[in-house]
């Protein structure tokens, strides 16, 4: 009896993936050194921007007014990171230095990471959507369907787009009153500024992406079990949903990590240029305000650029750690 | 007599494509008795493949039907809305494709795949489309159908991935089957297992076989009636036995010639030149430019296809004047 039940139990709860490619996928991904710490930093670059209000080691500073003084006293202001400051007793007071205004990187660097991770995942949802829909009908209906589509993509590849990035986030942010939306129903606030500028991002960054989804969409329509469920008597809509988009995922993945590490790096240059929310203190406009004294305070530049670096750097190795797991290609 | 379950007439499946106008299938009419099981030879270019996609309305872009009239079980195809048809596409007539490697989707695992074409069909509980999944891929002989049903296409050797395959066109029990070329990416052991499942499951459905196929062997194994084509068009129709007896157009004789044979000391003889491009294909008889005993009128004028002897047609203008030899005669 006993022997019997040991047998039969893995059939009651099938791992229904555990074989599957994601399994192999994973397997073939821990074996990259490379995703793997891309992946770490990924990871603790979550955690910072869920987690780091609870642990900076000074609160975040005002909605409103980034530029007005938040700490009183001037003793605070232009302070080097204490770990370098002979004068300072205390080596962990302020790890990244103060800025000009008195306010500590560090903290500064904590709080804006949840505006990275935002911009990041914001950006990349609204860019993929739009690119798999255009994507998708594109290859999916062809001819001249597809022709207008993928002019209208290259109509958007041609533009020099950071320009026209600036230029549109400029109209749009003068128009707009309050420095925080709130989200009906769920009652969440989102900052406006830089909600713009993340659909602006997403506007000018879906084209190659689309581009991307239609070339894989178009190889995996001539594969023969596309034919074979069409044989099957399945519709049109059942075909693009249940049998094509699935077999997209992998490389929607991989393509998604990688348009992250760009919004980011490109909300940090929006921002740095003086184009950004100065309502929302993200990396980039940490940059962007420390810039005129940059000779004497670097560390107020320096370690907020090592922040975008390295969380770009993360992405990005993660991505390229994703494209080797789930090629297909190299599949076992 | 015995009814007709599947009868083409004058089929024309063109392809439109930048080069210009690919007469894939440029009218071809034959016709398939209940039960039966009919071959469909040529080489590759012919037009077989086509002509299956044609009867069930899946013709790939470019590639459109432009004239001719496929009626089966009496009903005309190609008057049925898109709708009707795709309820007809695998629990009336389905197929079987060649290659088993991507005839399947690699995302799902067979269980998942299966049950879809069941449940989107028939409209039955999970548990029942799973219950008659369980003994149907016990029906094609899938080892262990239960435990290995959980698992992925790449998981599966060829053979046992055309054994999915076969199982995923019989799952609606339909009662014509094409199957187009399902041997030809297999090893030769697994070659002869798949036609022999093939032939035990035909008889046990009662099903109609169409076999696509360039192999004469399978041809001799598997087929009761032969429809020869070249080019788009009907070379030559005949009983089995029959065409390998008493070929009587040429390019069936060449055909037959090129079949490998153990107990013959010959070279291997191979048809002289190309599959003609079908875009401007050759004018009259289109084998011609090929034919040993073609004259001026195969150059200039459509061979018709004509019945020379009970249940023997052939296309061609020469067939009185010429003696063909036969597959022993090699």
């Amino acid at each position: 009896m006993a022997s019997n039940k040991k047998e039969e139990k893995p059939k009651e709860k099938p791992k229904r993936r555990s074989a599957g490619q994601w399994a192999v996928a994973w397997r073939r991904f821990q074996r990259n050194k490379a995703g793997v710490f891309g992946l770490i930093i990924v990871m603790a670059v979550f955690f910072v921007g869920i987690f780091g209000s609870f642990f900076a080691p000074y609160p975040a500073r005002p909605d409103t007014g980034a530029y007005a003084p938040f700490y009183e006293k001037p003793s605070q202001v232009r302070k080097p990171p204490s770990w370098l400051d002979p004068e300072q007793p205390n080596k962990w007071k302020y790890l990244f230095g103060t800025t000009p205004i008195g306010t500590d990187v560090f903290s500064d660097v904590i709080h804006g990471t949840k505006y990275t991770i935002y911009v990041g995942l914001v950006v990349t949802i609204i860019t993929m959507a739009l690119s798999i829909v255009v994507g998708a009908i594109a290859g999916f209906y062809g001819r001249w369907v597809d022709n207008l589509l993928m002019r209208t993509a290259e109509v958007f590849l041609v533009f020099p787009s950071l320009l026209f990035i600036l230029v549109f986030v400029r109209i749009f942010t003068l128009t707009v009153g309050e420095p925080f939306w709130t989200i009906p129903i769920v009652n969440v606030q989102i900052p406006a500024g830089l909600t713009i500028v993340i659909l602006i991002l997403a506007l000018f960054n879906w084209a190659s992406n689309a581009r991307m989804i239609r070339g894989e969409f178009l190889r995996v329509r001539e594969l023969e079990f596309i034919e074979a469920e069409r044989a099957l008597g399945a519709s049109n809509i059942r075909i693009i949903f249940r049998h094509i988009l699935p077999n997209l995922l992998s490389s929607v993945i991989v393509v998604s990590t990688l348009t992250i590490a760009y919004a980011i790096l490109l909300e940090a240059a929006v921002s740095f240029l003086g184009f950004g929310d100065v309502n929302t203190i993200t990396w980039g406009q940490i940059l962007q305000e420390n810039f005129s004294e940059m000779r004497t305070v670097w560390w107020a530049e320096i370690f907020p650029g090592i922040a975008i670096l390295l969380t770009v750097f993360g992405f990005n190795l993660l991505g390229d750690g994703l494209s080797d797991a789930l090629n297909p290609r190299l599949r076992e | 007599m015995t009814e007709t379950t599947l009868n083409i007439e004058g089929l024309k499946t063109y392809f439109f494509t930048e080069a210009g106008i690919v007469k894939a299938v440029d009218g071809i009419s034959f016709n398939l008795k209940k039960g039966e099981s009919l071959g469909l030879v040529g080489e590759s270019g012919s037009g077989k493949t086509v002509t299956a996609l044609s009867v069930l309305r899946i013709v790939p872009k470019p590639g459109r039907i432009i004239d001719g009239k496929v009626e089966f079980n009496g009903d005309d195809l190609f008057k049925k809305t898109e709708k009707e048809m795709r309820r007809i596409r695998g629990s009336e007539i389905a197929i079987i494709f060649q290659d088993p490697s991507s005839s399947l989707n690699p995302v799902y695992n067979v269980e998942t795949q299966l049950r879809d074409v069941i449940i989107a069909h028939q409209n039955i509980p999970k548990k029942e489309a799973r219950k008659k999944l369980i003994e149907l891929l016990e029906t094609v002989e899938l080892p262990d159908a239960e435990t290995r049903m959980r698992e992925y296409p790449h998981q599966f050797s060829g053979g046992m991935k055309q054994r999915v395959a076969i199982a995923r066109a019989l799952a609606l029990e339909p009662t014509l089957l094409f199957a187009d070329e399902p041997t030809t990416n297999l090893d030769v052991t697994i070659q002869a297992q798949v036609l022999d499942l093939l032939n035990d499951l035909k008889k046990r459905f009662g099903m109609s076989l169409v076999m696509i196929t360039h192999d004469m062997g399978i041809i001799a194994k598997m087929t009761t009636r032969v429809v020869v084509l070249y080019a788009g068009r009907v070379c030559e129709i005949a009983k089995t036995y029959d065409l390998f007896e008493r070929p009587r157009h040429p390019y069936t004789e060449a055909l037959l010639a090129a079949v490998p044979r153990l107990d013959r000391r010959k070279t291997l003889r191979v048809i002289p030149g190309n599959i003609p491009n079908l875009i401007e294909p050759p004018t009259g008889c289109r084998f011609h430019p090929r034919c040993n005993y073609a004259t001026q009128t195969c150059k200039e004028d459509i061979p018709v296809l004509e019945e020379i002897e009970p249940e023997h047609f052939v296309a061609c203008h020469e067939w009185r004047n010429i003696s063909l030899k036969g597959e022993r005669s090699h």
